[in-house]
């Protein structure tokens, strides 16, 4: 008995001993090596990112400021397009990541049960994913034209089957309201298949046998929906919050195409370095949309966490 | 009830752009240009002009090879550099690994358009801005983690016996590789493949970035974008069809794994 | 062909200690077979040997050679895992020739060896096949016949008939032992299926968290179970046992039990005559209890119990019988078909005193070995 613990005693020495060895680093390199390539190529580009944003945006075009310097933030901060900009995609942001949701949850609502060619039509639903982002904003581009596009032909009564609602025809692009309006409906139409996809698996992971039991004990559908699956659906609708928010700071395609004059922060960026050609502004917005979005996401996730509280608690 | 016409909507609202996109490509002049009159539904002459015209013209023959080498090209690179480190994080129970590959797939919710200035700066400076090289080593960028999350999961669906069993009959490592993992892995690889190339293809932020203002090397979303303001409506709605297609296209291919990677919230 | 040595092997995951101070050893061309409930570690203790397991501590020979830092690729030996690990973009012929073209043969020897396999396990007009368009009888023997071609001087088999149904795993074990008749080769075939172990091996190393309880021929493991567990683990039904304490009466000496007082043969009662008091395990098969009913071949060794009949079996050719004593204690035996019992009907039985095993409660150990 006592012969085997000391046996056991050496076993974890050597081990450690192993652990430290430099055969032992040699061995693990010979196993890992081919994920290098690949890890310095990410590795390297990221160190790329970080030092150049972070030297691009503390310098500022003034020879007379050196470097370290908050100059183009306390500029930017000054600056009537930043701080519109800046707005503008808080707006974005807050109407458009619920509007994702309730999207998403439609569609997966609509096919989460088996029905006859329930495949095809999810393949169907797929279809705004699988368009090139920059087609559907060019699409969008043609149908609101002004003064001749089929949205303004279908509101001033041109076809039969709809009512006239306005007399004149709406100079979209020229208005921010609409402009704003229309980039975000792209950017819906286009992102809920993914909404509609995590929402499905999330659903997808629900015990079966639970919706069973709770029609045995005689819920209507509508309390089925309310009691069992929104409670046990909370971490994925989390998951499309956290991950849609995200996005829509990040966005840049639809508001390009389609408010090319009104800017969001990603349209500022390009603003900055293509026709301003003021490369440290431009660093500077990016850092601030990081920004952004880190504390975004955190205070997203608290709200969560508080929201996930009171219904555990209820 | 309510379900059925929540379904036709659904439908309708997918389908009805669509639609929309391939009657403006095949309208006829006069059915754009309507004087007035509305749009109508259906052009008053369908006419296959619009393609013609396109494929009439040398510029768009040399926009299209571009996006056709730049993503293949793309798709060379991020395999060589992918596909070993997905072996690496499918195949070795390391520590750390899942950690690693969630590490690798949230360098993507960093956003493109934050991380375009210094990539270009970067370019500018060791005199790749403007070429196929600087835009084929970016979107090889945006791939990796798509490859390599994609292609870890294929390495690690092949059951552990099978490796063993290889091994004691005699393979070494690269044969284990060769003759069993890499054939046994290629549809999963194939389908990150084939995602390279989507990505490649539709990308718009750093192609437009590194290489406006040179027109011989554009590709066919940066070709879309800059005639938007100027060509009549068929001809835009015609291109944009044809970045359509082989998107759509390869999209329904590689469905099952696209559905996957978003259900489990990784993939954009 | 070779013989296989194990000495004082141990083995960890983490902090879980899957294998510890195991020693084994197998003569050249002998049959054994690692026995054991799920996660005792014989799988482990396969893979060891095979090579796909680092070894923490001890020796593994091989043909007295030291195998330990071997890598897998250079031992001798093959493995068919459980799962057959057939590989699944390769056609059977193309599975079978693996290891010849890895091995470099040259193309008249890996025909060769080929068509003598197919024979020898009836797999002709199936090479052209891919493993999944064949039954699972013939994948088994699919992984059996890429082993063999390679003629390794040990063969490993990891649970190999467990994914066959029944009817097939009976066909299957016999044509393994005609292999290993055949060829002669060491094999070592890991199991949990007791029935398969005590049929086909020449030895059964008995495996409990990772140690080995008890290492003997079949026979033998059945006749004389070294510890309590092997007892349980052998033999179907399970073992019927009772606590008591030895016990002197009319100068005989005997087990004192809650089932009954429970006499034994003379030379061990000689033994136990010198123990009064002593703590007891008792056990008694199922197949070791008789029924008056039938043949009578009472002894002085027979213990006499009577009891009611609670529960009858019909088990095909015999049935199990679940008796009550008056005091409330239960015991299981097996009648033939021809003993027919009716249900709550009031009986006697004997016990074979020279078959009653006897255990130390403490240690688990068989008191006579």
């Amino acid at each position: 008995m006592k012969n085997r613990r000391i046996c056991w005693e050496m076993i974890i020495l050597s081990d450690f001993k192993r652990t430290l060895s430099i055969e032992n680093v040699k061995q693990w390199f010979f196993k890992t090596w081919p994920i290098f390539p690949a890890m310095f190529y990410l590795m390297s580009f990221l160190v790329i990112v970080l030092f150049y944003l972070i030297g691009l945006s503390l310098n500022h075009p003034c020879s007379e400021i050196n470097f370290p310097t908050f100059a183009s933030f306390t500029e930017l901060f000054k600056n009537e397009y930043f701080n519109s900009a800046l707005i503008n995609t808080t707006l974005f942001m807050i109407l458009g990541t619920p509007l994702e949701l309730i999207t998403g949850l439609f569609l997966s609502f609509l096919i989460f049960r088996s029905f006859f060619m329930r495949g095809v039509i999810r393949s169907l639903f797929l279809i705004p994913l699988a368009l090139p982002a920059l087609v559907t904003a060019m699409l969008l581009f043609v149908l609101f034209d002004f003064p001749g596009g089929h949205i303004n032909h279908i509101i001033t009564g041109g076809y039969s089957w709809f009512p006239q609602v306005f007399d004149q025809p709406i100079n979209w692009r020229g208005s921010k309201l609409f402009s704003m309006a229309i980039a975000l409906f792209g950017k819906v139409w286009r992102d809920m298949p993914i909404s509609m996809l995590i929402l499905l698996a999330g659903i997808n992971n629900i015990d079966p046998e639970l919706f069973d039991a709770a029609k045995t004990m005689g819920a209507s559908f509508r309390k089925r929906a309310v009691h069992v699956i929104m409670p046990l659906m909370i971490p994925s609708i989390s998951v499309v919050l956290l991950l849609r928010s995200v996005e829509m700071w990040k966005e840049f395609i639809f508001p390009f195409v389609l408010a090319g004059r009104y800017h969001l922060l990603g349209t500022l960026i390009d603003f900055y370095y293509n026709e301003i050609g003021n490369s440290h502004m431009a660093a500077t917005v990016s850092i601030i949309m990081v920004i952004c979005i880190v504390f975004s996401t955190l205070i997203l996730m608290k709200i969560l966490e508080l929201i996930q509280k009171l219904i555990v608690s209820r | 009830m309510l379900w059925f016409t929540g379904i036709i909507c659904a439908l309708v609202i997918v389908i009805g752009p669509v639609y929309l996109l391939l009657k403006y490509s095949v309208s006829d002049i006069n059915s754009i240009n309507t004087g007035g009159n509305p749009v109508p539904m259906w052009p008053y002459n369908p006419t296959l002009q619009a393609y013609v015209y396109l494929f009439s013209d040398s510029h768009f023959y040399q926009v299209l090879l571009n996006s056709v080498v730049i993503s293949l090209f793309t798709i060379a690179l991020g395999m060589i550099l992918g596909i070993p480190a997905s072996y690496v994080l499918g195949r070795y129970k390391l520590p750390g690994r899942k950690v690693l590959l969630l590490m690798i797939i949230s360098v993507r919710l960093f956003p493109d358009i934050a991380s375009v200035i210094p990539v270009v700066e970067f370019f500018i400076k060791i005199g790749m801005h403007q070429t196929y090289l600087g835009v084929i080593l970016a979107h090889t960028l945006l791939a990796l983690p798509y490859i390599i999350f994609i292609g870890a999961g294929a390495f690690e669906s092949i059951p552990d016996d099978l490796e063993g069993q290889a091994i004691i009959l005699g393979a070494n490592r690269f044969q284990t590789f060769f003759k069993l993992l890499f054939p046994l892995a290629m549809p999963g690889l194939a389908a990150a493949a084939i995602y390279t190339f989507l990505l490649s293809w539709d990308e718009f932020i750093f192609s437009y970035f590194l290489m406006l203002g040179k027109q011989e090397i554009y590709t066919l979303t940066l070709y879309l974008n800059g005639i938007k303001y100027a060509e009549p409506q068929n001809l835009l709605a015609a291109i944009s069809v044809c970045l359509s297609i082989p998107v759509i296209a390869f999209s329904f291919m590689v469905q099952k794994y696209m559905v996957a990677g978003i259900s489990a919230g990784s993939v954009k | 062909m070779a013989d296989v040595v194990i000495r004082s092997l141990f083995k960890k995951y983490g902090n879980h200690r899957v294998i510890e101070n195991l020693n084994l050893e197998i003569h050249d061309g002998e049959f054994v077979t690692l026995l054991g409930p799920s996660g005792c570690g014989k799988t482990t203790l396969l893979r060891m040997i095979a090579g796909l397991e680092p070894i923490d501590n001890g020796e593994l020979f091989i043909n007295g050679k030291l195998y330990n830092h071997i890598p897998p690729q250079k031992r001798s030996l093959a493995m068919v895992f459980q799962s057959y690990a057939l590989f699944p973009h390769m056609t059977v012929r193309k599975n079978i020739c693996f290891g010849m073209k890895i091995k470099k043969l040259s193309k008249s020897e890996m025909d060769r060896k080929f068509e003598w396999v197919i024979n020898l396990l009836r797999l002709k007009e199936l090479e052209n096949r891919l493993p999944r368009e064949i039954s699972g009888g013939q994948r088994q023997r699919v992984a059996l016949a890429r082993s063999l071609v390679l003629d390794p001087e040990v063969l490993l088999l990891d649970e190999p008939l467990s994914n066959l149904d029944a009817a097939l795993r009976e066909t299957a074990s016999e044509e393994l032992k005609r292999i290993h008749r055949q060829l002669g080769k060491t094999i070592i075939y890991v199991t949990h299926n007791q029935v398969e172990a005590m049929t086909m091996s020449e030895r059964i190393a008995l495996f409990r968290f990772g140690r080995i309880e008890q290492y003997d021929k079949p026979r033998v493991l059945y006749d004389s179970p070294a510890t309590v567990f092997s007892a349980e683990f052998i033999g179907s039904p399970k073992m019927n046992f009772y606590e008591g304490e030895i016990e002197i009466r009319n100068n005989v000496a005997g087990i004192k039990t809650d089932l009954a007082f429970l006499k034994l043969d003379k030379e061990r009662e000689k033994t136990i005559f010198s123990m009064p008091g002593r703590k007891i395990l008792a056990g008694i098969r199922p197949q070791t209890v008789y029924y008056t009913g039938h043949l009578l071949r009472r002894r002085y060794t027979d213990t006499e119990v009577e009891i009611l009949a609670e529960l009858v079996e019909n088990m095909g050719d015999r049935s199990l019988v679940v008796g009550r004593t008056e005091a409330g204690t239960l015991i299981r035996f097996i009648i033939t078909r021809e003993e027919k019992i009716d249900q709550d009907k009031r009986m006697k039985i004997f016990i074979d005193g020279r078959r009653i095993h006897v255990f130390d409660p403490i240690t688990q150990l068989n008191i006579f070995r």
